[in-house]
């Protein structure tokens, strides 16, 4: 799939006529190989090998796009000839392209995938034997091309297993929802295991979540969730949020530390380059408190160059300047001490979604299941609700001591704005916020 | 590669159990803001197949023939999932004409909207994005029993988002829309407008219970979100057959008008689902025919060639033949809430018989509106929601989700808010 850089470029130059101007191409070949398991059988099977390609040019939001589902030399010529008539440059001949075979390579015999789905199973087997589950191995090559010559060829392998299993509790058995997205293939890592572990753990039984303002501890890593809502989507360079006019203010206590960065493979939403060839560097979002810099792309990159946060969910869509992985720094306290510090309040491990409307400022997220915490201690169980709040007085109401055992978010992997979904990850120590507002599910 | 060689393939793999689906499509697409506008000009190539081999089912697909080609060896690696293949569908049809290149969609619509929602909102409401797509999709489902059928259609659609400002407080709101003949800009900056001002309100809900009236959008996310009690292998305990619903409810699926076969190139046909308030059919695909013993009624969904088809609605809608007036229907309104829009995606659940439909709206009162309500949210049983409908108005309109829902004006009585 990999396409000849040099004539690409020469093809591409005339659409970029001054150093501000974009003109790219972008190629993304993509496997994704599904199985459906119900009660340790197999309920479907899907392999999908999709290419495609497309062309952009344009100055900042002014753009204009083609995309041909042709990842070939061919489907080059056909997409940057569209943009040079558009575009009234010299049209581009019309030659016959080389042609290429896709790569027939059978998924199966990719390194570790069968040894991969068969630890699954085992783990199914000896921690969730009733299920529902998909299991999802997405592998994608993707090469960036731009005009001046710079070229950029990157591979990723993500993993989610996703769906639902009857978990025997203390009351009988009960349907739990489970997710986990890594970019391990193995599953076979202490952390992989002991999330099977823990979402096959026996619960008591759950009461209501009571309405009201509460004070909350998101441990288990799910606080990259809650800075992701309300730090990194506003932190994109196009969003305007009540952050957008507060450059460099102290919005938050001084031991709060929050970075995106993206060069961590090790996390979901890692990655080498971004989907516009630029490698990617760390922003810190929160500096000791202080608003930092945003996540920019090349046609939001202002005075400065793009951070390589330019991403799209294929080659069919533009890219627009997207979060990572988040990563808040780690503090001193124990899990106890966090415990003692709320006194009286939530301990949530798990979040389920969430979601920000930037304009006002307001977020919500949503946990399948929670503690209370009284007199600084772990007590019952907690069944669905939902978490709101807006972006400054949450961040005025975090609180100085952090966890000090920094965990990854594996439970959610995916983020959708506009219609385009992208991976993204994170990992963060236990944060406590005050007098945020929880309600129960119906 | 050719596609009857690729035929051959599925032919030699698993005899006559196959299928084989194509698909095409050319779009152009403008995303405007103030700012100046994205343009995105798509042609798509998909294949997928389904194929049985040795009793056990795959599917595969792929952005071009040599790739399926490939997609199938590699599936067939896989163990697949054990079970006969579906009764394929044998109707043929004649190949659809293609329809014309799309064209570029109206440039002009931005300003035209952006000027209708500042009047409608009294400066209220800025759209910020208006994002235009005008389509042309032909598709072509071939099986191994000598099916053969072809679909073509061509839409524009789009989705528009505003942001409403007063004092200090702000609202967003986004329509999806989908124009049905020529887009109707004043309705959708009236929808706009109530979406975008109506959540700046500073009243709370007045009332913790109430009647409880739904504008058609309202009532048609409403219906979407139930949709899968119809294409469910069982039905949850509290359903009843005999009342599922209030006996003025009539609901039908019938996309006969959109495409003559569906994804699985089974014919389109009207399925009537609830009449008077009972329970009378359920939706389904080959795959769900097969297992449950029915015929297929033509409701194999194939929203993208990536994934395998699944039963859902095509085109659900209330029938509204013995409707009231809108009108009629708020005067009869002695206390409670009209929910002008959804401020969050409905959820249900089916199988605690749960539902709760967060929106903003306005307070009514002897059938008269008491002004807006910034937001509230109605939560109980989907089961007591279904048999207190008490009207059913004859305005209905068709919303995008993503396959047309069609809903009128609809009345429940006896709601709790909070």
């Amino acid at each position: 799939m990999i396409l000849e850089t040099d004539s690409l470029a020469r093809w591409l130059a005339p659409l970029a006529r001054a150093p501000e101007d974009i003109a790219d191409v972008f190629v993304e070949e993509r496997r994704e190989t599904a199985v459906l398991y119900r009660d340790g059988e197999v309920a479907g099977v899907s392999v999908l090998l999709d290419a495609g390609l497309s062309a952009r040019c344009g100055r900042g939001v002014e753009q204009r796009l083609v995309y041909v589902s042709q990842a070939d030399e061919a489907g080059a010529r056909e997409a940057v000839r569209a943009l040079r008539a558009a575009s009234a440059s010299e049209p581009l001949p019309i030659r016959a392209a080389r042609t290429t075979s896709p790569a027939e390579t059978a998924l199966d015999s990719v390194p570790g995938l069968a040894r991969a789905r068969r630890r699954l199973e085992t783990l199914l087997a000896r921690h969730m034997p009733r299920h529902r589950l998909r299991w999802t191995v997405t592998e994608t090559v993707r090469q960036v091309v731009t005009a001046g010559g710079d070229a950029v060829t990157a591979a990723r392998r993500l993993v989610s297993v996703e769906g639902a299993f009857t978990a025997e509790s203390r009351r009988g058995d009960e349907t739990r929802a489970f997710a986990l997205h890594t970019p391990d293939t193995e599953l076979n890592s202490d952390v992989v295991r002991a999330a099977f572990e823990e979402a096959a753990a026996p619960r008591e039984k759950s009461m209501p979540c009571a309405a009201g303002e509460t004070g909350i501890v998101f441990a288990g890593g799910c606080a990259s969730v809650f800075f992701h809502e309300i730090l990194s989507h506003p932190g994109e360079a196009d969003a305007v949020s009540p952050l957008a006019s507060l450059a460099d203010a102290r919005v938050a206590v001084p031991e709060l530390t929050v970075r995106d960065e993206p060069a961590r493979l090790d996390l979901f939403g890692g990655y080498e380059a971004d989907d516009e060839g630029t490698r990617p560097r760390a922003v810190r979002l929160l500096d000791a408190g202080r608003l930092g810099g945003r996540l920019t792309d090349r046609a939001h990159r202002g005075r400065s160059a793009s951070t390589g946060h330019g991403r799209r969910s294929g080659p069919s869509d533009p890219p627009l300047p997207r979060g990572s992985n988040l990563v808040v720094a780690a503090g001193n306290a124990t899990d106890e001490e966090m415990a003692r510090r709320l006194q009286s309040g939530l301990w949530i491990e798990q979040l389920s979604g969430g979601s920000i409307e930037l304009s006002s400022g307001r977020f919500r997220l949503s946990f399948p299941r929670a503690r209370r915490v009284r007199r600084g201690r772990l007590a019952d169980e907690i069944g669905p609700g939902t978490i709101a709040g807006d972006i400054l007085s949450a961040l005025k109401q975090v609180e100085g001591g952090l966890g000090r055992d920094v965990r990854a978010c594996l439970s959610l992997g995916w983020c959708s704005r506009g219609g385009q979904v992208v991976p993204v990850g994170g990992e963060a120590p236990a944060v406590l916020v005050r007098r945020l507002m929880a309600r129960p599910d119906a | 590669m050719k596609r009857e060689e690729l035929i051959e393939l599925l032919a030699r793999r698993s005899g006559s159990s196959w299928e084989l689906y194509e698909k095409r499509a050319h779009s152009r697409e403008s995303r405007s803001t103030a700012d100046g506008a994205t343009v995105c000009e798509r042609r798509e190539e998909g294949w997928a197949a389904r194929f049985w081999e040795s009793g056990a089912g795959r599917f595969a697909a792929a952005s071009s023939l040599e790739r399926l080609a490939a997609a199938i060896r590699s599936a067939a690696a896989l163990p697949g999932a054990p079970g006969p293949a579906p009764e394929w569908p044998e109707a043929a049809s004649a190949p659809s004409p293609a329809p014309p290149e799309p064209g570029e969609p109206p440039r002009e619509v931005f300003e035209a909207l952006a000027r209708e929602l500042a009047a409608e909102s009294r400066g209220e409401a800025v759209l910020s994005e208006l994002t235009l797509r005008r389509g042309c999709v032909t598709e072509r489902i071939a099986n191994g029993k000598g099916g053969d059928a072809a679909l073509a259609s061509e839409r524009l659609d789009g989705v528009a988002l505003a942001v409403g400002r007063r004092g200090a407080a702000a609202c967003e709101a986004r329509l999806v829309f989908r124009a049905e003949g020529s887009l109707d800009v004043p309705a959708l900056a009236r929808r706009l407008a109530d979406r975008a001002t109506l959540p700046l309100s500073d009243r709370a809900t007045p009332f913790p219970r109430g009647a409880w009236l739904l504008d058609p959008s309202v009532a048609a996310a409403l219906l979407s979100a139930l949709a899968p009690l119809f294409t469910a292998d069982s039905l949850p305990p509290w359903v009843s057959r005999s009342r599922f619903a209030s006996s003025l409810v009539t609901l039908v699926d019938d996309a006969t008008a959109d495409a003559a076969f569906d994804g699985e190139g089974v014919p389109s046909r009207r399925c009537v689902l609830v009449t008077d308030g009972r329970f009378r059919a359920r939706l389904h695909d080959l795959a769900s025919a097969r297992r449950l013993g029915a015929k297929p009624t033509g409701h194999g969904a194939r929203p993208s060639y990536r994934r395998p088809p699944a039963a859902a609605p095509r085109r659900l809608f209330f029938e509204t033949a013995a409707g009231k007036a809108p009108l009629e229907i708020l005067a009869s309104v002695s206390r409670g809430l009209f929910a002008a829009a959804p401020t969050a995606p409905v959820r249900v659940d089916p199988a605690a018989d749960r539902f709760c439909l967060e929106f903003t709206g306005v307070a009514i009162v002897g059938g008269r509106a008491q002004g807006p309500i910034a937001g509230a949210r109605a939560t109980g049983r989907i089961s007591e929601l279904l048999h207190r409908i008490a009207a059913v108005g004859t305005d209905r309109q068709f919303f995008p989700m993503p396959d047309p829902v069609g809903a009128p004006t609809v009345l429940v009585e006896r709601c709790a808010f909070d």
